[in-house]
């Protein structure tokens, strides 16, 4: 029976984590010019302090940071126009990845040795949801381009799928709470 | 089992919540396509999510090792429904060296196919004597997407009784009196035995196979030998477990234990019958008995010898009397710190016990550097140079002490860690021939 390894996992986790937190909060820097460049900036920084010590020793900034990453995306957006941003499905998959990494570099621990089928499974699930991640944000983009009617229709649309959107995640979610089963 | 969510799922949920709002806010696609697949995970996940069904169960190869020795716990699993990962974790009691050779918690993630069996064999090295139970096992489940944990703990407690390493004696400390019955020590009074003692005028009643042909030819008239029955000798091992002082390479205790050990199992092999007293805040005996039934018993009351704290006072008046019986050569194992102990060999010379002392130094465990006696002029408080003085001050006491004991006829040697017992053994048999009752 090997003995436990070192903290390698854990280590590998949470500087990929921090990389791909720092690319997507720099990634918008890019897209800004003038005055707009410099309030970003302190995004991005906040950003990225926030998604490290997600990864690193608080777990319970995982939420702050995925709301600011997030924001720094939305302003970049209010200065596109009306212009759809194609990129939309990478961002996406890039939060996603930056979270489910973060978690991982919680969970692992130095006295838990992982078989590497485990690893190897972990590491399937992760690409497939990153996969999954931008189809999916692909046909959000698509669904949005469908003529759906005027406007009042599709805020009428929208409002009614967020609204159960929330609704499905929290109805789910409740049931998770701790209990013996 | 117990299921607890996973901390993402309030993050994923709050974050999908807010996009959704920030794409109804600003009329843009673009917030709901980047949270989308957190929303869809954490339904997806949660609906796919099943609790695990898994057997348990854990086997140690052997009840019984020696210091030294590896033991294996097999852990064996058996998942009903398939689980994706299994952090199977196994508390390494104190004593006892883990994988990662370490006395901590040892743990290992292993994925499970549903109807699979697995069994995981855990090597563990004996590192001190005890009495420990293993099979304390924690286990965590998780899906596949890590939302759902499930927890729950195993007492699958095996027994496991690790004695000290047996070290070789080929002498030992003979007492002075010998029981009535048959054994294989050479009394010192006179009867039927092998033993050649003396020679003596013949008497009415004598057997003529003892008459000594030669002194009769000799002198003319009837001569017999006389010889030392072979008798058995009864030895309480009196050890003290009031105190235990731990060094960086081991305690007192440790050393007691394993002298006491060596002991029983050295008198046991040449047919004495032989008891135990601990004598600590948790007092258990043995009366003397004899055979490896007793060994057997002797060593796993001594496994269970521990030091447990308190501060009343203990006799051996409180003891059986049938365990210190009357003529048994009594070897107390102490490093004579416990007044109480003290006192309770006061208490055995008194009442006319045959007493040898191993005093096991209370600086065994600690560095030889720290145990000189330091300079003869001690330095001033402000520069710490008290401490040699106070240790000769503290040698000083403990020599008055053993010197106390040998007035009133017990030998006493001090057994340091470089010492072997059998120099130590050789120690107190030479002091007990010389040992007297001082007079007043």
């Amino acid at each position: 029976m090997p003995p436990a390894r070192p903290d390698r996992t854990r280590l590998a986790c949470r500087l990929a984590a921090v990389a791909v937190a720092g690319a997507l909060a720099l990634v918008p820097l890019a897209q800004v010019d003038g005055p707009a460049r410099a309030a970003l900036a302190w995004l991005a920084a906040a950003g990225v302090l926030l998604a490290a010590g997600a990864a690193w020793p608080l777990p319970s900034l995982l939420g702050p940071a995925l709301v600011v990453l997030l924001a720094e995306h939305v302003v970049v957006l209010l200065g596109r126009g009306g212009q759809v941003d194609a990129a939309a499905p990478l961002v996406g998959a890039g939060v996603l990845l930056y979270a489910e990494l973060a978690c991982w570099a919680q969970e692992a621990r130095p006295t838990v040795h992982d078989e590497p089928a485990v690893t190897r499974a972990r590491v399937a699930v992760l690409a497939v949801s990153v996969a999954g991640a931008l189809g999916l944000g692909a046909l959000v983009l698509l669904a949005a381009g469908l003529p759906a009617g005027d406007g009042l229709t599709r805020l009428a649309v929208g409002v009614v799928a967020a609204t159960l959107t929330v609704g499905l995640v929290a109805a789910v979610a409740r049931r998770t709470s701790t209990r013996r089963t | 089992m117990t299921r607890r969510p996973a901390r993402k799922i309030a993050a994923y949920a709050g974050v999908t919540a807010v996009a959704l709002l920030a794409g109804l806010a600003l009329g843009r696609p673009e917030p709901v396509a980047v949270a989308a697949p957190l929303a869809v995970l954490v339904v997806a996940g949660l609906a796919a999510a099943r609790d695990p069904e898994l057997d348990v169960g854990a086997t140690v190869d052997r009840d019984r090792a020696i210091v030294g020795d590896d033991v294996t716990v097999e852990v064996r699993l058996r998942a009903h429904r398939a689980v994706d990962r299994l952090e199977l974790l196994l508390v390494v009691p104190p004593g006892l060296a883990g994988p990662a050779g370490v006395a901590r918690p040892w743990a290992l993630a292993v994925a499970l196919r549903a109807g699979e069996e697995r069994t995981i064999p855990v090597t563990l090295a004996c590192r001190r004597w005890g009495a420990y139970r293993l099979g304390d096992l924690h286990l965590r489940a998780h899906d596949r997407f890590r939302l759902l944990t499930w927890e729950q703990h195993l007492d699958l407690r095996t027994p496991l009784k690790v004695f000290p390493q047996p070290e070789a004696l080929r002498a030992l400390v003979r007492p002075f009196e010998t029981q009535v019955s048959t054994g294989s020590q050479v009394s010192r009074h006179r009867g039927d035995g092998i033993e050649f003692a003396d020679i003596r005028p013949f008497l009415p009643g004598d057997r003529p196979r003892s008459i000594n042909w030669r002194a009769t030819a000799r002198r003319g008239v009837p001569w017999v030998n006389e010889r030392h029955p072979e008798r058995t000798t009864e030895v309480v091992l009196f050890l003290d477990s009031f105190v235990d002082v731990r060094g960086e390479r081991g305690s007192t205790l440790d050393l007691a234990v394993g002298a006491a050990a060596s002991l029983a199992a050295a008198y046991l092999r040449q047919r004495d019958r032989v008891g135990l007293v601990s004598f600590g805040g948790f007092v258990q005996w043995l009366q003397p008995g004899s055979g490896q039934a007793t060994l057997y018993r002797l060593l796993d009351t001594l496994m269970e010898t521990q030091v447990f704290a308190t501060v009343a006072w203990k006799g051996i008046r409180h003891l059986p009397p049938r365990t210190l019986p009357p003529k048994a050569l009594v070897v107390a194992i102490t490093p004579l710190l416990d007044e109480r102990a003290v006192a309770a060999l006061f208490d055995l010379l008194a009442r006319g016990y045959d007493l040898a002392v191993v005093e096991v130094s209370p600086l065994a465990g600690t560095p030889a550097a720290g145990r000189g006696s330091g300079g003869l002029k001690p330095s001033p408080p402000e520069s710490g140079g008290w401490e040699p003085l106070a240790r000769r001050v503290w040698a000083l006491e403990r020599e008055t002490l053993r010197h106390r004991y040998q007035r009133l006829g017990a030998a006493v040697v001090e057994w340091t860690e470089e010492v072997h017992l059998q120099q130590v053994l050789l120690e107190v048999e030479a002091c007990r021939r010389h040992a007297r009752i001082a007079p007043g």
